[in-house]
């Protein structure tokens, strides 16, 4: 199938700081991707390659096709709102539609319009008295007014109250389920993004750590807790992704289906806990500056 | 674009809208009344007409040395609130962002831009230089020094140049400097500031080739007291004399007074002279030394180089914003964000 | 039209957790057939989830022949769960009522509550399949 986004060793540097490093991602169209990491690791640099507003210093990205940001109609396709959802703030509300109307070849000004007033946003507003919920609604709209085909939200939510962060992902997810739209968030947290998100993307010391549908990376993942023993003693064809030693108990959280024993117990692991643990094990591998316990690989849910 | 960028720039064309109209209006009604008092001038003098010119254009000169300070402004003004914060202030606020993703390349984005701008910037001094021209025209007919720094620059075209140079100069550093709109805003006046005075100074003696003279120390320059200069020094009295070039012409520099054979006149035989028991007066002084047929050389540019200056100057100052255009959109295809 | 909310911390997969919404709606009769079940978009505009979960519970139920979609007018019931006939259950509602009481009075916490249910039910369905089983065994 054609992938939304599509990465082949991907990599960005600043001088000698390595921002994202031999990323390789397929993407498949139709999901909410959570892109999820600790701050730094990489996030906002993979959505500004892939909306063309930074060129890569090697490796190859392709968005629904083509080369991001190569021309308008690349453009048209991909909608990015950048953190903290810039707007002019000299301009009012209704400007902004306008704005949109005349730079977009593809604008839907009823949408745009029917959804700044069931914001109940003020056409007549200046964008720079709007409160943060507001604003990220706005942008949200003018990305969505264009009728992309991507949308890229970098930490959209970060700085919202609970309650903007509802409106705005309630929003979010009725525009996706009207056209289909297939997006991608960022946040350093996954709790923002467990309940919309059905494919995961994880970055930690700016190498991409764990990808792959939602319910088959969860349902791949078990942690097992057992008396205090070696992960190697565990039987083969369980990739031990994290082992936590006390005196008396290990845990280990492995992706492989182990089979019952009397000697442990098997759980499964949520989303959140999931995403730690990669989290955590990358930022170990990328300070080691090594190879890690097999979270190294961009390791990826076969399809 | 264009409607956006019609926008972005309302609230500052407005203002100088706004500025351009009260000129207009103080110039033209002021201007008009200077011209009567002129000719009225003109009419009625009849013996002493160069002393009651002077006199009229006296009157005006503190307000035209203001009002040219002002055009002198403009230039740098447009650089620093036009130039500088065109691009850095999207950049500061992250809205290059946003607008980028609306389906309008970078490279569009910078080309309405500036292209409003420097149209904006050549309509505002255009528009201003004309007036002032206009209204300073019977002080400048009086005062011919046409060359001076003030004046030269606060004429006709020379504006309009100095205006895009510091336009496109302003969005420049807007562009590549990182840290904002106010450091922005300060690096354009010192560059423009340095750039005017390195111009004035080196540039525009040298773009056309001098005319020479020689200028013979005689009595009728002496009889001026202000051409003399004699200063003492460590090896006695010494004597200088200031020559004017041409009426309307620009003096660049003179010699030392030489002697008639080119050779710089004898210290001694300007001591005697000048400590001469019989030297009572200056043309006594240019008696004594008239043997020595003393005379000055003077570099200058004729009257009839003023236009081709103004021409040359204002092309190499449009030219120069070109030449920073270009840097802009090299720029901003290379580094996007 | 009912209303679904998401529970992220239960540990039930969101759209089993609508499966599950629908299913007690049909059990108490709230949802009857031949309504309309909201529109994804309706679902995901009040709940901000994601609109396959809707989708994928929307399909569970219609392999569970509960619901059958209908193109262009939206998805409908088709059958009710038996809960037993109305008339029954208001008495053993008020006994509960009661017993909830009770355990109130006594001392036991929410989640006591819940837990003292759970192993109950847990054993009385263990005993009725085991007597299930007893009576088939020849």
């Amino acid at each position: 199938m054609t992938a939304i986004i599509e990465a082949r060793g991907l990599s960005k540097r600043y001088g000698a700081r390595p921002a994202l490093t031999d990323c390789t991602l397929h993407i498949p169209p139709g999901h909410v991707v959570g892109l999820v990491g600790p701050n730094g690791a990489g996030k906002s640099t993979l959505l500004k390659l892939a909306c063309g507003l930074l060129a890569p210093t090697s490796g190859s990205i392709t968005v629904l096709g083509g080369r991001p940001g190569a021309d308008p109609a690349q453009i048209a396709k991909v909608a990015f709102v950048a953190q903290d959802a810039p707007v002019y703030s000299g301009l009012s509300v209704a400007d902004h539609l306008r704005l949109g109307a005349h730079l977009n070849p593809r604008w839907d000004r009823a949408f745009a319009e029917a959804r700044v007033r069931s914001l109940g946003l003020d056409p007549k507003q200046k964008a720079g008295k709007l409160s943060g919920g507001q604003r990220a609604q706005l942008a949200l709209t003018l990305a969505a007014g264009k009728r992309p085909d991507l949308l890229l939200l970098d930490e959209p939510v970060a700085s919202l109250d609970p309650l903007a962060r509802r409106d705005f992902l309630r929003h979010l997810m009725e525009t996706v389920a009207e056209e289909g739209t297939s997006v991608v968030l960022s946040s350093h947290l996954i709790s923002d993004l467990e309940r919309v998100c059905d494919y995961l993307i994880v970055l930690a010391a700016s190498r991409v750590r764990l990808v792959g549908e939602v319910e088959e990376l969860t349902a791949a993942h078990h942690r097992i807790i057992a008396s205090r023993r070696g992960a190697d003693t565990l039987p083969s064809g369980l990739e031990v992704v994290a082992a936590e030693h006390s005196e008396r108990q290990s845990t280990f959280v492995v992706r492989g289906v182990p089979e019952a024993a009397d000697d442990w117990a098997v759980e499964p692991v949520g989303m959140e806990d999931l995403v730690l643990t990669y989290m955590e094990a990358g930022s170990a591998a990328g300070a080691g500056a090594g190879a890690g316990a097999g979270a190294e690989t961009g390791l990826e849910a076969t399809r | 674009m264009i409607w956006l960028t019609w926008r972005q720039l309302r609230p500052m064309l407005i203002a100088a809208g706004t500025v351009l109209c009260a000129a207009a209006v103080y110039f033209i009604a002021t201007g008009v009344h200077i011209r009567h008092t002129y000719s009225a001038d003109l009419n009625n003098c009849h013996a002493n007409c160069q002393q009651v010119l002077n006199d009229f254009a006296a009157s005006y000169q503190n307000l035209r040395a203001l009002i040219q300070l002002i055009v002198q402004a403009t230039p740098a003004l447009i650089g620093i609130f036009w130039g500088a914060p065109l691009i850095a202030v999207e950049f500061e606020r992250g809205t290059h962002r946003m607008v980028w993703n609306q389906s309008v390349t970078p490279v569009r984005w910078l080309a309405v831009k500036l292209a409003s701008g420097a149209l904006a910037s050549i309509v505002t001094v255009g528009l201003l230089s004309l007036l002032f021209t206009w209204w300073a025209g019977p002080q400048d007919k009086i005062d011919t020094d046409r060359f001076d720094w003030n004046v030269f620059g606060t004429r006709d075209i020379t504006p309009i140049g100095y205006a895009l140079f510091a336009f496109a100069l302003g969005a420049l550093l807007g562009l590549v400097i990182h840290r904002g709109v106010l450091p922005a805003m300060a690096a354009t006046v010192v560059v423009f500031v340095g750039v005017q005075v390195l111009v004035a100074t080196q540039v525009r003696p040298n773009l056309m080739p001098a005319h020479t003279a020689t200028v013979s120390v005689d009595a009728q320059l002496l009889s001026h007291p202000v051409n003399t200069t004699i200063t003492g020094s460590p090896s006695g009295p010494k004597v200088s004399f200031k020559v004017s070039p041409p009426a309307g012409s620009w003096k660049l520099s003179q010699t030392a007074v030489m002697d008639g054979s080119g050779a710089p006149l004898p210290a001694k035989a300007v001591q005697d002279c000048i400590e001469g028991p019989s030297i009572q007066s200056q043309t006594d002084l240019a008696t004594c030394l008239a043997p020595y047929n003393p005379h000055v050389g003077v570099r200058y540019e004729p009257a009839s180089d003023f236009w081709p200056l103004q021409w040359y100057e204002t092309g190499i100052h449009v030219a120069l914003a070109g030449v920073l255009a270009g840097l802009c959109f090299w720029r901003i295809r290379r580094h996007r964000d | 039209m009912i209303d679904f909310h998401l529970d992220p911390h239960s540990g039930v997969a969101p759209y089993l957790q609508i499966v599950q919404q629908v299913r007690r709606a049909l059990l108490l009769g709230l949802l009857a057939e031949g309504d309309r079940l909201p529109t994804v978009k309706q679902v995901v505009a009040k709940i901000a989830i994601n609109p396959n979960t809707v989708l994928k519970a929307y399909r569970d139920l219609e392999r569970q022949g509960l619901v059958a979609p209908r193109p262009g007018l939206g998805t409908f019931v088709t059958k009710t769960l038996a809960a037993g006939p109305p008339a029954e259950q208001e008495p053993l509602r008020r006994e509960l009522h009661a017993w909830l009481e009770r355990a109130r009075d006594a001392g036991l916490t929410p989640a006591g509550v819940e837990a003292l249910f759970h192993t109950a039910f847990r054993d009385f369905t263990e005993e009725a399949d085991e007597a299930t089983k007893a009576e088939e065994e020849p």
